[in-house]
Formats: structure tokens, sequence, C-alpha cells
């Protein structure tokens, strides 16, 4: 009965967990859908968005009310990196945007530590702090809410890219660039708006992360290496691909965690990662 | 290839010279620092400049070199087995890594390379055999015998000859059968199967060598340290740093990374001497903003743009990803 007990605490929190990774995730892989491009800046933009927030919880505006700002002002600053940057690295060869969303992550972090040092920022009395008891388990309100957040955000991106003309408009380019552009979709523009939204995306996930989580330098890196995994497992592209990959990668790493100690909890995650690509390159549920 | 020879002669005798003219220990450090830097950089060139596989992992064979060093020492031996020792382990963990993950393409590649150095290091970290997170503190000893020094001259001076010896490797890779087919493979990798060159086969030997390289440079690092642990030549900063030194000078090219390690040194130095302890960060700044740039503008690099714009003032056909030099063969 302990066991069992024990077992469904680390499941919730796992289901949790892979919430969390799936908010993270899902703007990495509508960019990548949509212009093959793995941004390896992804979790400097959720550094971005945490560090927005803050300075928002400063002049009062909560982490929870502040999200559509720092979701807006991400979009904004993803169309921009797109317009200046991202646009011209497709230009050249097909490694120019692995060293250049590497390039942008240096950067970022190079300036947000010279800016912000790597001291630990946090809100203000966030709100959610209390722990829900719901029977024998035990679950922080905060990641419930972050939860409940990643759900909402992945349905409407899914509702998104599924049922309105803008985002048929992305799949059309998605599966074939040269036709689309034929069709008279302009392939700069639907690009610029991916980027954004991936950043928007990145930027709720920011602010909700900050309900349990303080913002420094580097917090984007461990986020970003889990949300690669996830979005490989998933398919790279697929959007609900990446809620199941999430969930996945959140049980093993919770389980692994618990079963095999605290240092080895990346291992299974990682393990999983090789093993996809190796023997289903195209993830679980991606095609082609 | 006349120009590269000549070139490394003149590097080399500067070299000598500079290690046994100046006093100053600082300098010479940083000397021995600039040289280590340019074999990683060469290293990792290999695998993701000529043959188009980029790493984000190189650390793990940097590694095996610092741990080969450093527990031959701790058992009793001579650190200068952990040439053949490390080169060994290298070799055989990038055949191992390489077989299966080297057919990957793009971003794929890099993430698995990310993957497999975080299961080195849980591993190392975990297992007792390897001092766990405590690593390996090595004892002050001095003379050629241990490979400890008390001036740094000697240490330059054997950084020196491994330097020259991956520039000329990475010279004749560039008129070498291997060299051409990476780089037909990079540019094309259908083509290239097309034509019966067997991706998977020549891509091993380059990761190979390229663990070599970085084992042998890990092998002096541990002697000049004398503390190796596993975030200290394991961690994901230094996979990031070894890649950053590759890029900013150039993938691809001869002198590309060591163009990249003088920038990376002279920035640090600079960085350090202007802004002092708590510049932490303005480096980054300015080594992320060079590769933002290089990348939209210059995807060659700095030295890879050289080569076209000499390319190009002579009138040859500018070389386009490496489909040139295996033109030019043919004609």
């Amino acid at each position: 009965m302990e066991a069992l007990s024990t077992f469904a605490q680390l499941v919730v929190a796992g289901v949790l967990t892979g919430l969390v990774f799936a908010l993270v995730s899902v703007g990495l892989t509508l960019v990548y859908g949509v212009m093959d491009v793995v941004n390896f800046a992804h979790g400097e933009f959720l550094m971005l968005a945490m560090y927005t927030a803050v300075g928002l919880a400063l002049l009062g505006v909560g982490p929870i009310f502040g999200l559509p700002v720092v979701a807006a002002a991400l979009f904004v600053f993803g169309v921009i990196v797109y317009r200046v940057f991202v646009r011209r690295l497709l230009a050249g060869p097909p490694e120019a945007t692995v060293f250049g969303t590497f390039g942008l992550l240096v950067l970022m972090q190079g300036l947000a530590q010279a800016i912000f040092t790597s001291d630990y920022r946090s809100a203000p009395n966030p709100p959610f702090q209390g722990t829900l008891h719901l029977g024998v388990l035990a679950i922080p309100q905060a990641a419930l809410v972050e939860g409940i957040g990643a759900i909402v955000l992945t349905a409407a991106l899914f509702a998104f890219v599924e049922f309105t003309e803008t985002g048929r408009a992305m799949r059309a380019v998605a599966e074939d660039r040269v036709a689309a552009t034929l069709m008279g979709i302009d392939v700069q523009r639907i690009n610029a708006l991916a980027f954004g939204i991936g950043a928007a995306c990145v930027g709720a996930a920011g602010s909700l992360l900050l309900l349990s989580n303080p913002a420094y330098p580097t917090v984007g890196v461990q986020y970003a290496l889990t949300a690669f995994v996830v979005v490989a497992l998933g398919g790279f592209g697929s959007i609900q691909g990446a809620l199941v990959g999430a969930l996945l990668i959140g049980l093993l790493e919770v389980l692994g965690g618990f079963y095999l100690s605290p240092e080895l909890k990346m291992v299974p995650v990682y393990l999983a990662y090789l093993i996809v690509v190796l023997l289903r390159p195209q993830g679980l549920l991606g095609r082609r | 290839m006349r120009a590269h020879l000549l070139a490394l002669g003149a590097i080399v005798v500067v070299g000598a010279v500079a290690a046994f003219g100046l006093h100053s220990q600082v300098t010479l450090e940083l000397l021995f620092t600039f040289l280590l830097y340019a074999v990683l950089g060469q290293s990792w060139n290999w695998i993701s400049g000529y043959a188009g596989n980029v790493s984000f992992g190189h650390a793990i064979f940097f590694a095996c070199g610092a741990y080969a060093a450093a527990m031959l020492v701790a058992a009793g031996f001579s650190p200068w087995l952990a040439f053949p020792a490390g080169a060994l382990v290298a070799g055989l963990l990038a055949v191992i890594t390489g077989f299966p993950t080297l057919a990957l393409r793009g971003h794929y590649f890099s993430i698995a390379t990310i993957a497999v150095a975080a299961l080195v290091d849980a591993f190392v970290r975990t297992t007792p055999w390897f001092n766990g997170a405590n690593g390996f503190e090595e004892p002050i000893r001095n003379g050629w015998g241990a490979m400890q020094f008390a001036q740094k001259t000697n240490y330059v001076l054997i950084a020196l000859v491994l330097f020259a010896f991956v520039q000329l490797a990475t010279i004749v890779l560039e008129r070498s059968r291997l060299g051409y087919y990476l780089r037909a493979l990079r540019a094309n990798h259908a083509a290239a199967a097309a034509v019966g060159i067997d991706e998977r086969r020549w891509k091993l030997i380059a990761f190979a060598w390229s663990a070599v390289m970085a084992s042998a440079a890990g092998v002096l690092y541990a002697q000049d340290t004398l503390f190796v642990d596993p975030p200290s030549v394991l961690g994901l900063s230094v996979s990031i740093d070894i890649a950053l030194i590759g890029v900013v000078g150039g993938i691809g090219t001869v002198w590309g990374p060591a163009v990249g390690a003088l920038i990376y040194v002279a920035l640090a130095k600079g960085v350090a001497l202007q802004l002092g302890g708590t510049g932490k960060g303005y480096d980054l700044v300015i080594y992320g903003a060079l590769i933002c740039v290089i990348a939209a503008l210059r995807p060659r690099g700095i030295v890879g743009s050289l080569v076209d714009a000499s390319r190009r003032r002579r009138g040859a056909r500018i070389a386009n990803d490496g489909a040139a030099p295996v033109a030019e063969r043919a004609a």
C-alpha cells in the first residue's frame, strides 16, 4: 500500500513535470515543423521570458496577469529575430541555422549575465504557493496551474494550426515550401509568424514557470535540452507528438530520479532520445 | 599546400623562440592555452567542419586523455602512457558512439552528441573507479618523466609539437582521399553515396581521428592543471567552448581553429584585464555576436571567407561548400 501510494504520487508528479516540458516544447516543434530550424537558443528565449515576467512582477503585475503581456513581447521579439537574423541563416548552407542559433544562445546568455548577473531573481509574492491534498496525493498548486496552462496552450496552438486559414498556410509551407509559394502564400511572412508564435509560447511558458522557479542566465539550458528530446520523441514538427513525448519524458525523469538516483534522473531521458532517433527517426507520432 | 607548410613552419619557429625567450609565466600559460585550444578546435573541425556532423559533445574525448593521465599517475604509471591509452579509449568511444549516430543528419546528430556526452558524464560521476564527482588530483613532481614542470616553457614545447602534428595531419587531410570524400559527403551525401563513397566508413575514420587528437589535448591539460573532475573536462560548457572555437575561426579550413583559439584566448584575457573577474558575460556577448554575424553573413567563417576571397581574386571558380575541390580534382 505504501509502495502503491508512493508510485501514484510519482506518476502525478511525472505527469505534471511532463506538462511543464510540453509547455516549453510546443513552440520549438512549431518552428521546426514550419521551417526545418531547430532553435538552439530556445531555452534562452525562455530565460528572456522569465526575466520579463520578473520585471512585470516588480511593477506589480504578477506572473498570471502578466502572461499575455510577456507572450506578446516575446512574439514581437521572435518576429524581429526572424526578420533580422534567421531569414539570413535560411539562405545559407544547412549548418548555418545550427551555428547561428547556437551563437544566439551564447549571445543571450552573455547579455543576461552581464546585465542581470548570475543571481537568482524571483517574482515577489508569487501566487499558488500552497499544496493541494487529494487523499494520499500531495500536489503543489504551482505545478497544477502550470499543468493546466500547458494543456490550454497546447490545445490552443493545435486548434490554431489545424483550423485557421493562417494555420493551414503554415502546414502548407511545412509540407512544401515551393508549392506553397506557387499557391500565393508569402513564405517569409508565414515563417516570421511561426517564429513569433513559437516565441510567444515560450513567453507563456516562462511566466508560468516563474511560479515555481527563479530566473537566472542559464535557466533555459536544462529545459531546452529536455525540449529537444521531447520534440524528437514526439516527432519533430508534431504538436500532439510534443505533448505525448513530454508526458513520457516527465514520467521517465521522475521515476528514474526516484528509483535510480537523483544524479541519474536524466539517463533514461537521454537513452530514450537515442533509442528513438536510431530506431524510429520520425518520432512516435511524426510523419515521413 | 606549400603555403600551409610554410605558415606552419613559421609558427613553430616563432612558438619555439617564444617558449625559450619569454620568461613571463603568465604569457607562456596563455601561449599554452592557445595551442591547446587550437588542437581541440581542429579536432572538432575534423568531424564538424570537414565531415559536417556538428558535435556538441566533444568534451568526452578530451576527458578520455585527461582521465587517462590522472588515473595512470594515480596508479603509479608514467603520464606519457596516457597518450596511447587515452587515444585508444577515445578512438573506441568514437567508433562505438559514432557507428549508430553518424548517419543521423543535422540537429539529430548534434542533439545525439549532447545526449551521449550527458550519459558519459553520469557514468563517470557515479562510478567509484573514476572517483565519481571528486575526480583526481595529481601529486606535484617535476621533470620530463613525470611530464610536470615548474616552468611553463616545456609545456609550451610539448603543446607546440602536438599542434604541429595536428595541423600537419589536417594539411594532409585536405589533399587526401578522406578529405575529398568527407567534403563530398558534406556537400551532398546522396550524390556521394551514389558514386560509391561509404559514408559510415569514412566518417568513422574521421571521428576516431578527431577523438584521438582531443584526447592528446586532454593529457596535456591534466599535466598542466594537475586536477581532473567531471565539470572541468566533461561538462556541457567544455563541449560548447570547443565548438565555439571551431565555429568562430571558420569550419572546414586548416587555419580556422587556430584563428578561433587566438580570438578565444585574446578575448578571455582582454575581458579579464578590462573588467576584472566580474567581467563574466561580456566575453560570451562578444563570441555570441561574432558567431551570429559570421553565421548570417559569412557562413564559412573568417578563414573560409578569406579562402573564398582569394579564390575569387585568382579568378578560380568559387568553392561551393566543398563541392568545388572535388571538381578541381577531376579537372
